[in-house]
């Protein structure tokens, strides 16, 4: 119990000087927010000619894109990816790790190439970004405290409070179903929100909550899955709207990825099944 | 799809809201109790009693030496595990309250050691105790030697304000965030919100001379 809260601590100290080290996003002024202008696409040629895909990624969410022991590389599902993406693109990868609310800021202030990060397709996001063909196939969960027998559905989250990112689709989803929520930064705040009893549940990837467990057994005594949503999400690459070259040399590279067994292997690494179809 | 124009009229109410019942009463409570601590700290440090002023020096020196994001997290995310959990208003007060205290403890002691001590010597003289000559004569000075200082502080503090954000305090940086992440304008709503901040701390500064004029009687010149 003891090493437990030390290791709390510890997440909370290390999520705040990672926070402090990357303080919320301030757009660049001197270059704007713009989108890439329409017509010529040149998303393609210009990462070739850079020699290099500058990728933007939280580096705070397990199994997903995590540092190793905390302090060590980056590395994790959709880290490695890009990185057998890029490699087949024949480009190095640039990790720019940031927060989750100040991703969509960056990659609409040029500040990355494109979004590593479990990013759920949904309309609104579409309507603004171009997806790659998705590599995560997985159902939402909503977790709740061990002892809580009020919520069994989503339909249950009516009246109670939810903590989510802002801008994530579990947001839209808790928001939809009637609960009042928190918004945090990202899921480690939100787990420890839920175990601290300051929220009644929280909305994620079944898959976090299976390797959240799996890496902190304490947790399994605290907390559990409630409900499974209906629909699975499926996650993808996000780039800027009209960067067609570079999501088809993406999706080409995804589909040989398949094909020779990387991404199943990928997936079999950190979560024992392939999730990537 | 909304116009540029049409989102910044539509947000500017929730913003100008997120201030009034967030931002502006976060400040005036952490400062008002951070002055309470300040005033403490600030002659514990002065006072003979070596226990005393060493306390205030560590006081100090902790408040300084760590950023203010870490010691909210500690309150805030860190007590729990040890069974103290405080609500996100309280904590966030708490937080900015210590953090002023620390800051404003330096700024008052200052003010107090710079009343020239033939003040302290005419207090006695007419048959003062320390503490009365304190409260009558040096205070009311140094009061007004602190007043740019501590309006420097406040200024600071309405804006380190937006840092309760991260503890689940609705404020103006919140509310901006909010309608930013669902219009995709980051620009435009972060934009807005500096301007707000601007404005505030316009508005400060103004009160900050008309209170240096006022504060000028007590002085001898």
């Amino acid at each position: 119990m003891k090493s437990s809260r030390l290791a709390l601590i510890g997440l909370v100290a290390a999520t705040a000087l990672a926070l402090s080290g990357c303080a919320p996003a301030e757009p660049d002024l001197t270059t704007g927010g713009g989108d890439t202008a329409a017509g010529d696409d040149t998303s393609l040629a210009d990462i070739e000619a850079a020699g290099e895909i500058v990728v933007g990624t939280e580096g705070t969410y397990r199994p997903f894109t995590f540092h190793e022991g905390g302090a060590g590389d980056l590395t994790g599902y959709d880290v490695e990816i890009i990185e057998a993406v890029a490699d087949k693109l024949g480009v190095e990868v640039k990790f720019e790790e940031t927060q989750w609310d100040a991703i969509f800021a960056g990659l609409d202030a040029d500040r990355f190439d494109l979004i590593a990060n479990q990013v759920s397709i949904n309309d609104e996001r579409e309507a603004k970004y171009d997806f790659s063909d998705p590599y995560t196939v997985s159902p939402g969960v909503v977790i709740v405290a061990k002892d809580n027998s009020d919520i069994s559905s989503l339909a249950d989250l009516k009246g109670k409070t939810t903590a989510q990112s802002l801008s994530s689709n579990w947001y839209t989803l808790a928001e939809e179903n009637g609960a009042t929520v928190e918004t945090v930064e990202g899921w480690a705040q939100s787990i420890a929100l839920l175990e601290q009893g300051r929220i009644d549940a929280t909305l994620n990837d079944k898959l976090t909550y299976l390797d959240y467990v799996a890496v902190k057994p304490d947790s399994a005594d605290l907390v559990k899955i409630a409900a499974e949503t209906d629909d699975v999400s499926r996650n993808a690459f996000v780039v800027a709207k009209g960067s067609t070259t570079l999501v088809d040399a993406i999706n080409e590279a995804l589909d040989e990825l398949r094909a020779d067994g990387t991404l199943a292997e990928i997936s079999e690494k950190y979560f024992g099944a392939d999730v990537s179809q | 799809m909304q116009s540029t124009w049409d989102l910044l009229v539509s947000s500017l109410w929730p913003l100008v809201s997120g201030a009034l019942v967030g931002t502006i009463p976060l400040a005036l409570a952490s400062f008002a109790l951070g002055l309470v601590i300040a005033l403490g700290i600030a002659l514990a440090r002065l006072s003979r009693n070596r226990v005393l002023s060493g306390a205030a020096r560590v006081y100090i020196s902790l408040v300084r030496g760590t950023p203010l994001l870490v010691q909210l997290f500690v309150i805030f995310y860190g007590l729990p595990s040890i069974g103290i959990k405080i609500d996100p208003w309280p904590s966030a007060i708490i937080a900015f309250a210590i953090n002023v205290g620390g800051y404003a403890a330096e700024v008052i002691r200052a003010a107090i050691l710079s009343v020239p001590k033939g003040q302290w010597e005419a207090g006695h003289t007419i048959g003062m105790s320390r503490a009365q000559t304190l409260r009558r004569i040096i205070l009311p000075q140094a009061a007004r030697v602190s007043v740019p200082p501590l309006s420097n502080t406040f200024i600071s503090l309405v804006k380190d304000t937006s840092l309760a954000s991260l503890i689940l305090v609705t404020e103006l940086f919140k509310q901006a965030q909010k309608i930013a992440a669902f219009s995709s304008e980051f620009l435009l709503l972060y934009a807005e919100a500096a301007v707000i901040y601007w404005v505030i701390c316009l508005a400060l500064s103004s009160g900050q001379n008309v209170l240096e004029k006022r504060l000028d009687r007590y002085v001898a010149h």
